[in-house]
């Protein structure tokens, strides 16, 4: 835990009385959520599947820190792409800035979702991760599924005091086996870069990454369709 | 049936269905990942109040500020322009226009204080009764704050000392974010644009209070885990 220079005592670790009744009725605020729909041929749901997403990569992490963290540490990020080259990061506001790049009437280059890639393998690190274990790739060879485009929320709906948005992708198997999917990543491309269009291309990073509590096997001829569901609850 | 641009029905009513079969609930009862933690001193740094809640209320602005983390900043369905949440949420411009090079962004948080209630809504873009930072009457001095991370999660912390000449309530506490785009503008200017948001709201469930001469320390966790 963090102590600041200002701060002459650790606040995490004082006896703090907690709220039993709190601790019983606890909802988290931010959630993540991992549905899988596998259909049939025909379009039928034969089975459904939901489990809790727990894995943000370093790389999410490095993309979450606010500058205040890059000003206070003077430290910078290094973010690791899916063919384990690494690129460091330092973002600011002054000088020529420095930042992700985002879309404008000029110099373009997309920092957009990749995608949510599949797998047939694990791994227990998730932090560290920077690919998938196995990935299976796109295409109706043995082994293989054939990857639809990716979904991609227009806005955050909000229903009550939750709001959320939902990304999906789909996957059929037409590979003339069975195919087993034990491990799912959300890959984004990503460029940094200043305003004057110094850019540094790190490419495509994984960011979330989840190991499924049960493997999915799919047969010859079915498909699924797999959302992550980013929300927060009041 | 593949993807479609909407999601079927019978696949959004079970993906919005409450958690039933995770056996892992159980286990998330008991652990406080995203939290508040208070604590207060007098004049003479004698612990004088601490508190520890569970911060239950991050805002569509903060879902929006993490779905860059995850989409990105340019849509995959139109050319070269922002992603509807950055645009509909956030009210960024779908393509900033540059006189040359490019233009980024980054973004700032900052943890809040007030002294009024309000209740909350995940639209909700301020506190609503903000103290000012600094020594006069009803202000509260802000040092500079910090962040560290984990696996998991992030933290920020704020020190704040009372040298108003009065006790201070702390009733309302808020992560504010500035989203900051850069470019050159048509001056051949750099440019900073920043864009303010709300991105969590607490109540304390009952009000802090800081004497005059004492000093308090407030921090937010916040833990990216389902």
């Amino acid at each position: 835990m963090m102590v600041g220079s200002k701060v002459d005592y650790d606040i995490s670790n004082l006896d703090i009385p907690k709220d039993d009744k709190e601790d019983f009725d606890y909802q988290k605020s931010f959630n993540a959520t991992l549905t899988i729909i596998v259909r049939d041929k025909d379009g039928k749901v034969i089975k459904r599947y939901k489990q809790k997403s727990h894995s943000p990569t370093a790389n999410f992490i490095g993309l979450m820190l606010p500058l205040t963290w890059y000003n206070e540490t003077g430290k910078s990020w290094t973010f690791t792409n899916n063919i384990n080259h690494t690129n460091s990061y330092k973002p600011s506001i002054t000088g020529n800035g420095s930042g992700i790049i985002y879309p404008n009437d000029d110099f373009n280059i997309g920092v957009n979702i990749n995608g949510i890639l599949v797998g047939s393998g694990s791994q227990s690190n998730s932090y560290n991760a920077y690919n998938l274990n196995a990935p299976i790739s796109n295409g109706s060879g043995t082994g293989q599924l054939i990857y639809s485009s990716i979904n991609e929320p227009t806005s955050i709906t909000i229903n009550g005091n939750q709001a959320y948005f939902i990304i999906s992708q789909a996957y059929a198997n037409q590979s003339g086996g069975t195919v087993n999917i034990t491990e799912i990543g959300i890959f984004l491309n990503l460029y940094l870069g200043n305003s004057t269009a110094n850019i540094t291309l790190v490419y495509t990073v994984l960011v979330w990454y989840d190991v499924l509590s049960s493997p999915i096997s799919l047969a010859n001829g079915q498909s699924i369709i797999i959302y992550y569901t980013f929300s927060v609850n009041a | 049936m593949l993807v479609s641009e909407q999601i079927p029905k019978e696949d959004l009513d079970y993906i919005l269905e409450p958690f039933k079969e995770d056996k892992e609930e159980e286990d998330n009862k008991q652990i406080i990942s995203e939290k508040i933690i208070a604590v207060v001193k007098d004049a003479n740094g004698k612990i004088i109040d601490k508190r520890e809640q569970k911060m239950r209320s991050l805002t569509e602005y903060y879902l929006a500020l993490m779905s860059i983390a995850i989409l990105g900043t340019y849509s995959i369905t139109t050319s070269n322009t922002a992603t509807g949440i950055l645009t509909n949420v956030l009210g960024l411009p779908s393509k900033q226009s540059v006189n040359g090079g490019t233009s980024i962004i980054t973004f700032d948080t900052s943890i809040q204080l007030g002294s009024g209630t309000q209740s909350f809504l995940p639209t909700l873009n301020s506190l609503n009764a903000p103290i000012g930072n600094g020594s006069g009457t009803g202000q509260l001095y802000n040092y500079a704050q910090e962040v560290s991370y984990g696996n998991t999660n992030i933290s920020q912390i704020l020190i704040v000392s009372n040298n108003s000449g009065n006790t201070i309530t702390v009733s309302e506490i808020g992560l504010m974010g500035t989203i900051y785009l850069m470019y050159i503008n048509n001056s051949n200017n750099f440019t900073v644009q920043p864009y303010n948001f709300l991105l969590s709201y607490d109540t304390f469930s009952s009000p802090i209070s800081i004497p005059n001469g004492g000093s308090a320390s407030f921090l937010i966790v916040i833990t990216f885990s389902g």
